[in-house]
């Protein structure tokens, strides 16, 4: 009997790890969520994963793993084995750590499986703000130095960048910035009047917006959205943004670097497959994000374009702690 | 019309009933577990229901939200170890009738309290809602902070030994809230250059820590002693009962809709202002609180679900979510095809009576199973202490741990458990550290937020506080609460009264 | 032994162990703990920068600061109040304040927390409840293991299966065995 139980477990154990990419997956996977539930990370991730755990035929078990702006769930999946049995499911700042001081992993350290879609900032405003468009937005800053109130969502964040955009691109803006711990609550602020302009993700402000919440001033984006085609592009307010756009927050999924070359490929087809359910599809264009669907090379050099652009962005803003030279990360 | 047909149909369809039953019933024993957390539940619920049609989806998520934040008082009153913030004021005077075998009683009170509350927060949803978001939404940062300065001046009444032990653990509280990286600058707090403070401390950790393993360690005092045999003939109040505390609990459940309406604050809070609010108008409470006053659990049962209705209202006018379980429903609204926002009231107004139509029927079920289970629940508490204390020390880690997958959440519960155990042989109260946890985000972040607003001046700052009749009565209101908190005040009560009393009392 | 502690005995939050007017074992050095821990709490608060921003009133630093500042002042009070008074007759720190259970339930507690991450939660808990019932309630083996082995696998299913929650498996392959039933459930292909 002894040796029967003691032949079964190591025979379990030795299958286990023995068993590689041909059976792949050959147990439950877990799926590491670096934001919290209800937030826009999650909602994404819980929405692409049945889909993609049918084409895969195994188990995606997801838990949400917040804290340290995400820096955490990332080291906890760069900590485990390189496997394919853990993913990280998270979104664009983590190439960003480096160079706000948050941490020295980031994305170079993970495969993209998939970069799953792209969201577009948009710059809202209170309704009863003394302005309708961005040109008049700037008009008011200049006549009114110090008096507009913008919401921010801390270093890194979306509103971060934005706002690095505009003054690199129009001269330093006298603004306060009030920091709020996300979009949402930062939205809702905006709608009370504790902020009078913010910038946020399309998705997150296309109902405010519908409903005549908060008024838009202008997409940041080379062209008009097809969900909001009468607010402008802020390119045709000043052309100089054409070198910036288009930029956005994106949401991946991602595994340890030296993940076996085919449980990559057969995640990364599963995701794709799950990527283009109909469903899925209509939740992102409802929530105003561009579908991306890329991986491999593709999604390697985005993610490299994406972190150049950024975080050099911010280095000029002097919005960095330490400069993306010092990580080898060449200036765009 | 459709109206009243949308909110009909969780009532006429047999299979949505069941779900929100089975919800419910799942629900209180999720909110009784410490560790286990409604957020939790419905998050899972989520990749779960995920072919389902929305109805049935919203169903079981709604009776698990019910029920939970009721079965946070089960575990309070029975072993003094809350299973959710919002039942850690439920405790106070709940466990102190368990210990005299009044445990039937208390859970009786409890749930027939908590159904009125319930019903109340659903009422002011049904009725007042676009009212009520649109008066949340007039919640400056400035009024926020205000609102914590309240908050924390509960302590006062949460440290019924020593004042002073009070404010110490009240200001412990607030460091513990602060540890980690700042949110809003992304700055080191007390983090001492360890990975380990890097993501903060939990605050589930803390609670399950100070209530939970301290407890249990405290319990090993007398292991040997007998349980205390509880005498559960009577459970449903009496109707006498019921309509003496009937003009309170409007008070406290007018205080748990406010509150649960407001985004940012939620039941947790909500529960212990109206604790507060009970302590201060009940005159001749039959026990004095915290050994048993009745009054001292109506007030935060019948404010934590109403706070239920309450963080509806935010939801469904604006999409804007009013506390961490309803933000999970918008995503799941989100991943079943609609758009929450303040559109869905004009364009699906069915889904809003139907999810009232739902949060009655949860209610409903949950004064159904709370009334009926309660035999089996306190058999736990006659359990051998022997077997409970290791049981209560391993639910603690495993519920600690499930909050955030992490490890350092169970070295912090499991640290915090060994302080608490001090803390209460040395007369310091734990509530206050509990509660300055809890306020600690709401006060730092919106006093920072508001201060920045007004460029970081005073003038401006207190300008702009008389210049809103909201922030006004807010202010007023604090320095009223902490004047009546100082001996002084006392004294000169005491003195204006005298007279008066002798002449009722002779 | 006998462990006396019906009076005040601090099991409920609302009445606190502590005694008006008396100074329990132990409580002047918690208190000089506590001050001491204040007062460095309020140095390490004053080290808080904001390397982004400015460092005035809206500061990372000034509710930290604030804070700890009061922690230190009511510590200090409460220091200095405490040392006034008499120590409580009869009373010692082995007898009721860590008695040997407390000890050792609360070095269990610890080991279990160190040997959580590589044994994994279900050599380590049910390790953790035999002892600590068999210590506590001094039955036979058939009943503590029975007791503590039918309660942990309750409580496994309850947060792995049904939560999904991901405890540490350690040297137990959780998830296999758990895909093994999900196959043999699902029809095997």
């Amino acid at each position: 009997m002894k040796r029967f139980v003691i032949g079964a477990v190591s025979a379990l154990v030795l299958g286990a790890s023995a068993a590689g990419a041909a059976d792949y997956p050959s147990k439950e996977i877990q799926g590491v969520i670096q934001w919290g539930a209800g937030g826009s990370t999650d909602t994404v991730m819980r929405s692409v994963t049945p889909h993609a755990e049918e084409a895969l035929g195994g188990t995606v078990v997801m838990q949400n793993m917040t804290g340290g702006v995400g820096a955490i769930a990332l080291n906890h999946v760069a900590g485990q084995a390189a496997d394919g049995y853990t993913l990280l499911m998270g979104a664009e700042n983590p190439l960003l750590y480096k160079v706000m001081g948050l941490g020295d992993k980031d994305y170079s350290d993970f495969t993209p499986i998939s970069i799953l879609a792209r969201g577009t900032p948009i710059l809202v405003a209170n309704p009863d703000a003394p302005f309708d468009d961005y040109a008049g937005m700037m008009a008011y800053i200049n006549d009114n130095p110090g008096e507009l109130r913008m919401g921010a969502t801390g270093p890194g964040g979306l509103p971060s960048v934005v706002t690095a955009m505009i003054n690199t691109v129009e001269g330093k803006m006298d603004v306060i910035s009030v920091p709020y711990d996300g979009d949402g609550p930062a939205l809702t602020a905006l709608q009370g009047g504790a902020i009078d302009v913010m910038p946020a993700v399309l998705g997150a402000a296309i109902e405010g917006i519908r409903a005549g919440k908060m008024k838009p001033l202008a997409i940041f984006d080379v062209a008009a959205n097809d969900k909001l085609p009468e607010v402008p592009p802020v390119t045709d307010f000043n052309d100089a943004y054409n070198t910036y756009l288009p930029w956005g927050p994106f949401f991946g999924v991602f595994v340890k670097k030296g993940t076996p070359d085919d449980v990559v490929a057969k995640l990364a087809d599963a995701y794709a497959k799950g990527a283009e359910n109909p469903a899925f599809v209509e939740l992102m264009d409802n929530r105003g994000f561009s579908m991306m669907g890329i991986s491999g090379a593709e999604a390697e050099a985005f993610l490299s374009k994406w972190q150049q652009g950024t975080t050099w962005l911010l280095q000029d803003a002097g919005l960095t702690k330490a400069s993306p030279e010092d990580f080898g990360i060449a200036r765009p | 019309m459709d109206a009243v047909l949308a909110f009909l149909t969780v009532f006429t369809q047999p299979e949505l009933l069941l779900l929100v039953g089975l919800g419910t019933f799942a629900g209180v024993y999720v909110g009784a577990i410490p560790g286990l957390s409604v957020t939790m539940a419905v998050s899972i619920l989520i990749s779960f229901t995920f072919s389902w049609d929305v109805y049935p989806a919203i169903s079981l998520m709604i009776g698990i939200y019910m029920g939970g934040v009721y079965g946070g008082s089960r575990t309070a009153i029975l072993l003094n170890i809350p299973g959710a913030p919002s039942a850690i004021a439920t405790a106070l005077d709940g466990y102190p009738l368990a210990k005299r075998g009044e445990a039937g009683t208390a859970i009786g009170v409890t749930t027939v309290m908590s159904f009125i509350g319930g019903f109340i927060g659903i009422g002011v949803l049904a009725v007042a809602a676009p009212f009520v978001s649109d008066f949340a939404l007039k919640f400056q940062p400035r009024d926020y902070m205000l609102l914590a300065v309240l908050g924390i001046l509960l302590v006062g009444s949460l440290s019924s030994g020593s004042l002073i032990k009070g404010i110490f653990a009240g200001a412990l509280g607030i460091a513990i809230g602060a540890v980690g990286r700042d949110p809003l600058t992304f700055t080191e707090r007390f983090t001492f250059d360890l990975p380990l403070m890097q993501g903060g401390i939990s605050f589930i950790a803390v609670m399950i820590g100070m209530f939970g393993v301290s407890e249990a360690l405290m319990q090993l005092h007398h292991v040997n002693k007998d349980a205390v045999r509880q005498k559960i003939s009577r459970i449903v109040p009496s109707l006498s009962t019921v309509k003496k505390h009937l003009p309170l609990s409007l008070q406290t459940s007018t205080i748990g809709v406010v509150i649960g309406a407001l985004p940012g604050t939620g039941g947790d809070i909500a529960a212990l202002m109206a604790y507060d609010h009970a302590k201060r108008v009940t005159k001749n409470p039959e026990r004095p609180f915290g050994d048993g006053a009745m009054e001292g659990l109506v007030a935060p049962e019948t404010a934590n679900n109403s706070a239920v209705g309450g963080a509806f209202i935010p939801m469904m006018t604006l999409g804007i979510p009013g506390d961490a379980v309803t933000a999970i429903m918008i995503g799941a609204l989100f991943i079943h095809g609609l758009n929450p926002g303040p559109m869905l009231m004009v364009d699906q107004p069915d889904m809003f009576w139907f999810i009232v139509g739902a949060l009655v029927m949860a209610n409903v079920f949950m004064l159904i199973f709370g009334l009926t289970g309660i035999k089996l629940f306190t058999k736990i508490v006659e359990m051998p202490r022997a077997v409970l204390i290791p049981l209560i020390m391993l639910l603690s880690i495993v519920g600690a741990y499930a909050v955030n997958n992490s490890l350092s959440d169970v070295y912090w519960m499991l640290g915090f458990g060994f302080f608490g155990y001090f803390m209460r042989h040395y007369g310091y109260p734990l509530g206050p550290v509990i509660l300055g946890v809890i306020l600690s985000r709401l006060l730092d972040d919106n006093w920072r937020r508001a201060i920045i607003s007004e460029r970081e001046d005073l003038g401006r700052f207190f300008g702009g506080i008389f210049s809103s009749p909201l922030s006004t009565v807010l202010l007023i209101a604090v320095i009223l609460i902490f004047v009546s908190q100082t001996p002084l005040w006392t004294r000169a009560k005491a003195h204006i009264l005298k007279p008066r009393n002798q002449g009722v009392q002779g | 032994m006998k462990i006396e502690t019906e009076h005040h005995d601090g099991t409920s939050d609302a009445t606190p162990g502590g005694y008006e007017g008396q100074r329990r074992p132990g409580e002047l050095i918690f208190g000089a703990v506590m001050f001491l821990g204040s007062l460095f709490l309020v140095f390490s608060a004053w080290g808080i920068e904001n390397t982004f921003g400015p460092n005035g009133l809206s500061s990372p630093r000034a509710i930290p600061l604030a804070t700890t500042i009061v922690m230190a002042i009511a510590a200090g009070v409460i220091l200095f109040k405490d040392a006034r008074l008499p120590r409580v007759t009869g009373e010692t720190v082995m007898k009721d304040i860590l008695p040997v259970n407390v000890i050792i339930l609360a070095v269990m507690l610890v080991a279990y927390g160190v040997a959580l991450k590589p044994i994994g939660f279900l050599p380590t808990s049910a390790v953790f409840l035999i002892i600590a019932i068999k210590l506590l309630a001094r039955r036979g083996w058939g009943w503590t293991l029975l007791v503590s082995l039918g309660s942990l696998i309750l409580i496994w299913i309850v947060f792995r299966i049904v939560f999904t929650v991901l405890i540490p498996a350690g040297i137990v392959p959780e998830a296999e065995v758990i895909q093994m039933f999900r196959s043999l459930f699902q029809g095997a292909p």
